[in-house]
């Protein structure tokens, strides 16, 4: 259960969720934030904070925009993302996200 | 913000009203209701509420799901169908209220008021809607006293006794905190304001180490998790003390000044050895020394106790020898050191305002909740046995234990039952008459906290759907049509608004009723987060004005603190209690009784569920989306042995009862432990069974509190 970035977020990275987010939950990949779904707790603080709509409840999110909250597992578990986000980059993203053309 | 509404604005305004989440949590989030044409629009976190910053949770975020819900009970209901059939017609609010009132003084008046008993609990927290808001009317009606002792009940005799009943350490301190030690109580599910501070506090270097049972969200999080078995956590506390004395960590001048009863405490803990406590606990000797030195070392430190930590058969000792450790330490020197289990005591609420208990029968007998499921079917000695129930802002059937002695009580043919509620409760079900009740936004309300330092003010943001009324105007009416014309029964919600707190008292200072209905809610007028020391110097509220290694009201026996009774004091359960902290075993152990475990092998836990509040939401679509299917953690090797595979449905039972749900294999729970969360409603759950079938309805040591973690069962395939 947690709330999902989508690509709305892609290269805007303002963290302005990141700065709401009360258990450090939301980790920075290359080009878009990711929510840990295991950490995340549910408290809805992140969503009205995104400047661009980019996020979304789990069981609230458009079907179009569903790829995200996998997406968003299958990231911290490929980077082994736990514990806590640093104030810095991974430095990659999920395929999904490098897909995506810049802004 | 846009002008804030005293009451329903007028339609096509849009307006913002300042509203108070009136769960039974301790974060008592400020909320802010958007309102256009007469109907909310949207429930939020008030951003500028220090402790709620903005954040509800997962459960009150789609508070306007529950508000709108095409399930809501809007009329009153008479059942036309066998008791739990659900078949009722909808009525009057006069046919209703002329049907309770004639059977309630028949009843009175063939076999006594006492046949008569309410039940209720917090479904709602606020102080008109409350705890408290039927008791004038029972005591008037010699109804028996109901206690009501679901929730800290135990914690708070056994805190009482030790230091008093002081607020402890404010939440917003734990900033300062070197050490925090959580103990049993799942911060991120259920009191999840509190974890910022813990973690700005790691931050700046504090440690947090969880104890409990099961790797929660919460222990997951922390610095360290130590696992011990369930039950056992006062043989933790004690043997901490133990090494805390023996390799003289201890702040003696503190001690010497500020605490009575150590050399006699030094004596008793002798015996409860890191070893020892290593043998009952399943916590290595090191590991619990490394802990006791840690804790003692970092000052000041703090110790976060929930309410799980009292629902075993040592509960109450439990907690004695947890609030001696501030104490032996020193740690209440500092903002920020100490323990912190309800701050609920810094408010001034004027509880006899709301409890009447000068209305009370002298000697009239009392019952706990608990066992209503005995005193319904005759497992209790009573006469005149219970003949009518009124239950309001609880649902028993899910929240008591002895769920299958409770049905067949409540099928009774000749019990007469009200349930006034917001949905078609398991409960309701087998009511007699079923009346409608609001939320929190239909409703004006004040509330204290048990979990920060605000007054909230919670203003009526629309109009009662239906024919929904307030428990406050419940009483009214029903009082009015038994004819009594005390002035407490006719009170408006304002004028009980007025005589919510003592507004003379100092923590008052600068907060007015206006004040808070314009801004909301208030700090109390007490010392900030930063210099909130209060027992730097002593001055504990018990009768020494020390903390109490041996506690001078243990001299009474055992006892309920009256605003868990009605007020009442008569009738205390009185066995006499050791008043130095001493290690209770689990009363459902291999250790205890290696014949019930041979039959029952698994410690059952059953704590708060993530997306419900006890059995609040437990109805809803979307909160039942969130929280899926109810299901059982048990350990790989457990399941394994059992032949359980994942997603299994599997039946959970003891002598007691049985129900059925899916298996989740999980090694975030120890061997020999299973876990299944509380809330999720009878009528939705496999084989008509909830967990509530197999919990014991014994009482703790002390409080008469439950003992909901120190059941035994065994687990199989369904
Ligand atoms: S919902 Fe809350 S916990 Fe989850 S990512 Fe957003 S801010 Fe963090
Ligand atoms: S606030 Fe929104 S846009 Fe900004 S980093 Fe977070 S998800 Fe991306
Ligand atoms: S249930 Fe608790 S955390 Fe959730 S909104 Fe209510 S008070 Fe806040």
């Amino acid at each position: 259960m947690a709330y999902v970035v989508t690509d709305a977020c892609v290269d805007v990275l303002d963290r302005s969720c990141v700065e709401e987010c009360p258990v450090d939950c939301i980790y920075q990949g290359d080009r878009m934030m990711y929510i840990h779904p295991d950490e995340c707790v549910d408290c809805g603080k992140c969503m009205p904070a995104c400047p661009s709509d980019a996020i979304y409840w789990e069981h609230k999110i458009p079907d179009e925009l569903a790829v995200f909250t996998a997406a968003a597992a299958e990231f911290v578990r490929a980077q082994q993302l736990g514990g806590g986000a640093a104030d810095t980059s991974v430095g990659v993203d999920h395929p999904i996200v490098d897909e995506r053309k810049p802004r | 913000m846009t002008a804030v509404a005293d009451s329903p604005v007028t339609p096509a305004e849009r307006s913002t009203v300042r509203a108070a989440c009136p769960q039974d949590c301790p974060d008592t989030c400020a909320m802010l209701v958007t309102v256009a044409e007469g109907k909310a629009v949207e429930v939020k976190g008030d951003p500028d509420h220090p402790f709620t910053n903005g954040g509800l949770c997962v459960k009150v975020n789609n508070y306007l799901d529950k508000v709108y819900d095409p399930g809501r009970v809007l009329f009153p209901l008479r059942r036309t169908g066998p008791k739990g059939s659900g078949r009722f017609e909808r009525i009057t609010w006069d046919a209703a209220l002329d049907e309770i009132a004639a059977r309630f003084t028949a009843i009175a008046e063939e076999h006594g008021p006492e046949a008569i008993m309410p039940v209720s609990y917090l479904g709602t927290q606020g102080i008109l809607n409350g705890l408290n808001v039927g008791d004038p009317f029972f005591a008037k009606l010699g109804a028996t006293v109901a206690e009501r002792t679901y929730c800290d009940s135990g914690a708070c005799t056994a805190y009482a006794m030790t230091i008093g009943d002081t607020a402890g350490v404010d939440p917003e301190s734990l900033v300062h905190s070197r050490f925090i030690l959580v103990w049993a109580c799942n911060i991120m599910s259920t009191n999840l304001h509190l974890w910022p501070y813990i973690a700005e506090a790691r931050r700046g270097g504090a440690k947090v180490v969880v104890v409990d049972p099961v790797r929660t969200r919460t222990a997951a999080a922390a610095d360290q998790h130590i696992a011990l078995r369930p039950g056992t956590d006062g043989a933790l506390a004690l043997a901490m003390a133990n090494v805390i004395i023996t390799e003289g960590l201890t702040d003696d001048d503190y001690i010497a000044n500020h605490t009575v009863g150590y050399d006699a405490f030094v004596e008793r803990v002798a015996q409860y050895t890191p070893e020892w406590a290593e043998i009952e606990t399943g916590v290595p000797a090191d590991t619990i020394r490394t802990l006791a030195r840690e804790y003692a070392g970092a000052q000041p430190s703090v110790i976060r106790i929930g309410v799980a930590i009292e629902r075993h058969a040592g509960g109450g000792q439990t907690v004695r020898a947890l609030a001696c450790l501030p104490g032996l330490v020193g740690a209440w020197r500092k903002p920020g050191g100490g323990i912190l289990q309800l701050p609920l005591w810094a408010f001034p609420v004027n509880w006899g305002a709301f409890m009447h208990p000068e209305m009370l029968t002298p000697g009239k007998r009392v019952v706990n909740q608990f066992q209503l499921g005995e005193a319904l079917t005759g497992g209790l000695a009573l006469d005149p046995p219970i003949t009518a129930l009124m239950v309001y802002n609880s649902n028993p059937v899910v929240v008591c234990p002895d769920q299958d002695t409770l049905i067949e009580g409540l099928k009774r043919d000749d019990l007469f039952t009200v349930v006034s509620e917001q949905f078609m409760t398991d409960t309701a079900e087998y009511a007699d008459i079923v009346l409608p009740a609001t939320t929190q936004l239909e409703q004006d309300d004040i509330m204290f906290s048990w979990g920060h330092l605000y007054v909230t003010y919670n203003h009526r943001a629309i109009d009662p759907i239906g024919e929904a009324v307030p428990n406050t105007e419940l009483f009214r009416r029903l009082a009015a049509r038994m004819g009594y014309t005390e002035p407490v029964f006719r009170r408006t919600d304002q004028e009980m608004i007025a005589e919510a707190f003592d507004w003379s008292h100092p923590h008052m200072a600068g907060i007015t009723v206006e004040s808070l209905k314009e801004r909301g809610w208030q700090r109390l007028n007490v010392a900030p987060p930063e210099s909130y020391a209060p027992h730097a110097e002593g001055n504990f509220p018990t009768a020494s004005g020390k903390a109490e290694f041996v506690a001078s009201a243990a001299a009474g026996g055992n006892f309920v603190l009256p605003l868990f009774r009605q007020g009442s004091n008569d009738h205390q359960p009185g066995q006499p209690v050791d008043p130095l902290p001493h290690y209770i075993p689990p009363r459902e152990s291999v250790h205890t009784d290696p014949e019930l475990a041979a039959r029952y092998p698994l410690n059952l836990l059953t704590p708060k569920a993530h997306a419900y509040l006890n059995s609040s939401f437990g109805n809803l679509t979307f909160h039942r989306q969130v929280q899926k299917e109810p299901n059982v953690l048990i350990h790989p090797d457990d399941a394994a042995a059992r032949g359980i595979g994942d997603g299994d449905p599997v039946r959970i039972f003891n002598d007691r009862g049985e129900f059925t749900v899916l298996a989740k294999i999980d090694d975030a729970v120890l061997p020999g432990v299973v876990v299944s969360s509380l809330g999720g409603w009878r009528k939705h759950s496999k084989a008509s069974a909830t967990l509530a079938a197999v919990t014991p309805t014994a009482f703790a040591d002390l409080g008469n509190a439950p003992t909901f973690s120190d059941t035994l069962v065994e687990v199989e395939i369904a």
